[in-house]
């Protein structure tokens, strides 16, 4: 059952591609035939976005502590892992629609500049994740920093360039204000239900994998059992209990 | 205090598991074991400097500040501050009287009290840490060492003061010194 | 004593600790102090035998005063980056840790600790942000804004870096750690901060220059609300 799920998304995802490719050339681009970029562009930051709320949410669960503190931490670095992948691919994507639209791969335009430093702010999560030996204090410390850099990276991302002050060549309503219509749309939802899919699929695949390696530090469902050293209690009288002389 | 279930582990490497026992006030309790077996883990784990892997410490009721005392070894100072600034220091944080006087005129150290802690020896600064430990008169003292740098008038002091505690509360001692274990009424062995 | 007379004179004792401690040892002056103050002559030398006083009477045209802005905020940054991050990591160097753990509230210790990183960055960034114009002649049109900038960013700065150290402060590679890990914190401040004093210098719109420094007084307080909280729940070993 497991396999035909697979095939059947391999085979849906397939499609979408030659789809993609089968729509017209967008006439008011620059690069008319380029245009199909902004299909695998715009659904990253929305992934994207989806990954930083289970991520904040699970670092806000394993800060909180308790026995299952390291399971959400493994959330945590999970949809942070996978966050940085579409972050990575939001701005490679972002490049070449810059470079064939605008003339260079880098205008240090404001959308650009603010993932750039989303981008370090998570580099900088995974140094704090590094530096910590101990697993519950690299959860405790890096869910706290990364609460800490949450309100900057949704104001970076989705704030600071729709400001009116802030002038960016990037467009900021091409879904909501209508300028997507006809067999765009149709592409672009699908492609979008896809690497919806796709992204589900690789977050579990991920969050499994790392409950297995848990595996070995103690199964979480027998911590009772013990498995450390001997702990001996006895009484030992005073030596001058019962009136006995020292 | 009582202990349920207390567990520490350090990566791979448990440390103890599953320890649980209660506390009575006058009892005394050592914590015996080789070096590296978690003695003073243990004694930080019910001091709630570090949290349990498992299980946890219910403290006596009231401000922990004020109901635990803690003295270590290798517990640092502030190197700048005075002994009567580190006593004040101490008063302010946990609400309470610093007691200076009677206190450094109890630990012998009336004569030092404006000297930095850099300029103290190991056996006073020991002393300056109980003198802490024991500022808020404690229901349960904890004591790593105690007599590890104290020269024989010192180790009289620790005696003193665990007959004290005993009269007020509880006293756990993590110790090698066969001399100490002897002011135990119970013990535990971590293997 | 009622529970905020409590609160208060713990606040005041780590902050006392702290000053008592500044004053004896002199560690923030001889990292960050020493460090601002080097960097400012340096770009001072870029100005030796251009008679820049004269030249910019003459024609009202500073050779530095499209980047002087961004001269004094990385020379403000980089003397915070060195000094502020020690209020915590020192107490994990020197063992000292626990005894604060042991005496004090996570709240208190943070709030006194922050509180002095703040005496530190507004007295760094006016002395070091006045050194500069004195020492490049530059006219500041708007002196209400340029000590507003300052102050605002000084108090964002505080509190980001104070925290930044705080959760690093266990960590094996602390000290480098903790800077690295602000920088990209700072930036949209850094931002905020540069159209700020370019403002107040007279280079840019002044109404941008009080958005700038609206942006980093809410900055400031976000940070320093949210910071305590953290530091609470990393507070424990």
């Amino acid at each position: 059952m497991e396999e035909l799920k697979k095939a059947l998304f391999a085979l849906v995802a397939g499609a979408v591609t030659v789809w993609t490719f089968l729509v017209p050339d967008a006439p008011m681009f620059n690069a008319p035939e380029f245009a199909r970029m902004f299909f695998w562009h715009f659904p990253c930051p929305i992934m994207l976005t989806g990954l930083i709320a289970a991520g904040a949410w699970s670092s806000y669960r394993a800060l909180a502590g308790g026995s299952a503190r390291e399971v959400w931490d493994l959330r945590a670095v999970a949809a942070f892992e996978l966050g940085l992948i579409y972050l990575v691919l939001t701005m490679g994507t972002g490049m070449l629609f810059s470079k064939y639209q605008w003339g260079a791969f880098w205008s240090w335009d404001p959308r650009q500049t603010s993932f750039l430093i989303a981008m370090l702010m998570y580099g900088a999560y995974f140094a704090v994740r590094s530096a910590f030996a101990d697993p519950e204090k690299r959860a405790a410390n890096a869910a706290a920093y990364m609460l800490a850099t949450l309100l900057p990276q949704l104001f970076l991302i989705y704030v600071y360039p729709r400001l009116p002050s802030v002038m960016s060549l990037h467009p900021s309503s091409t879904i909501m204000g209508g300028q997507l219509h006809g067999g765009y749309l149709y592409v672009m939802l699908a492609n979008m239900a896809v690497v919806g899919v796709l992204t589900v699929w690789l977050y579990r695949l991920r969050v499994r994998a790392g409950l297995l390696l848990l595996e070995p530090y103690g199964n979480l469902e027998d911590r009772r059992r013990p498995a450390g050293p001997r702990v001996v209690r006895r009484s030992v009288p005073l030596p001058h209990e019962g009136g006995a002389d020292r | 205090m009582r202990v349920e279930s207390l567990g520490k582990r350090y990566g791979r490497r448990w440390l103890f598991r599953d320890v649980t026992f209660d506390l009575e006030k006058g009892q005394r309790l050592a914590i015996l074991g080789d070096n590296g077996s978690g003695k003073s883990t243990f004694l930080r784990l019910l001091a709630g400097l570090l949290t349990p892997t498992e299980g946890r410490v219910v403290p006596p009721e009231g401000d922990p500040r004020a109901r635990l005392g803690y003295a270590a070894l290798e517990m640092a100072l502030y190197a700048p501050l005075t002994v009567d600034e580190h006593l004040a220091l101490a008063a302010d944080l946990r609400g309470c009287e610093s007691r200076a006087d009677e206190l450094l005129d109890m630990v012998g150290l009336d004569h030092a009290r404006s000297l930095p802690a850099a300029q103290l020896s190991t056996g006073m600064k020991a002393r300056l840490k109980l003198a802490m430990a024991v500022q808020t008169r404690p229901t349960v003292l904890l004591l790593d060492e105690p007599g590890a740098a104290l020269d024989e008038k010192g180790r009289a002091l620790v005696a003193r003061i665990a007959e004290e505690q005993t009269q007020r509360g509880t006293l756990v001692v993590a110790t090698n010194d066969p001399i100490e274990r002897e002011l135990a009424t119970h013990e535990i062995v971590l293997e | 004593m009622n529970p905020q007379g409590r609160w208060s004179r713990e606040v005041v004792a780590v902050l006392r600790k702290e000053l008592r401690t500044e004053w004896r040892t002199k560690t923030g002056l001889m990292t960050g102090g020493l460090y601002g103050v080097c960097l400012v002559l340096t770009v001072v030398f870029a100005l030796i035998n251009r008679n820049v006083n004269y030249f910019y009477k003459a024609t009202g045209d500073h050779p530095l005063q499209d980047v002087c802005a961004s001269l004094i905020w990385s020379i403000v940054l980089f003397a915070s980056l060195l000094s502020l991050p020690r209020a915590f990591l020192a107490e994990e160097e020197n063992g000292t840790a626990d005894l604060l753990r042991l005496m004090a509230r996570p709240h208190a210790v943070f709030w006194g600790k922050t509180l002095f990183n703040l005496f530190q960055t507004w007295i760094g960034g006016l002395l070091l942000g006045g050194l500069f114009v004195a020492a490049v002649g530059l006219d500041v049109r708007h002196p209400w804004l340029f000590v507003l900038c300052l102050l605002a960013g000084g108090a964002a700065v505080a509190g980001a870096v104070t925290l930044c150290g705080a959760i690093v402060a266990q960590a094996a590679n602390r000290t480098a750690l903790a800077g690295a890990i602000a920088i990209p914190l700072l930036w949209p401040l850094l931002q905020w901060g540069v159209a700020g004093l370019q403002s107040a210098i007279g280079t840019g719109l002044l109404r941008d220059g009080i958005s700038a420094a609206t942006g980093m007084v809410c900055y400031a307080v976000v940070g320093l609300v949210v910071g305590p909280y953290l530091y609470a729940a990393v507070w424990k070993s």
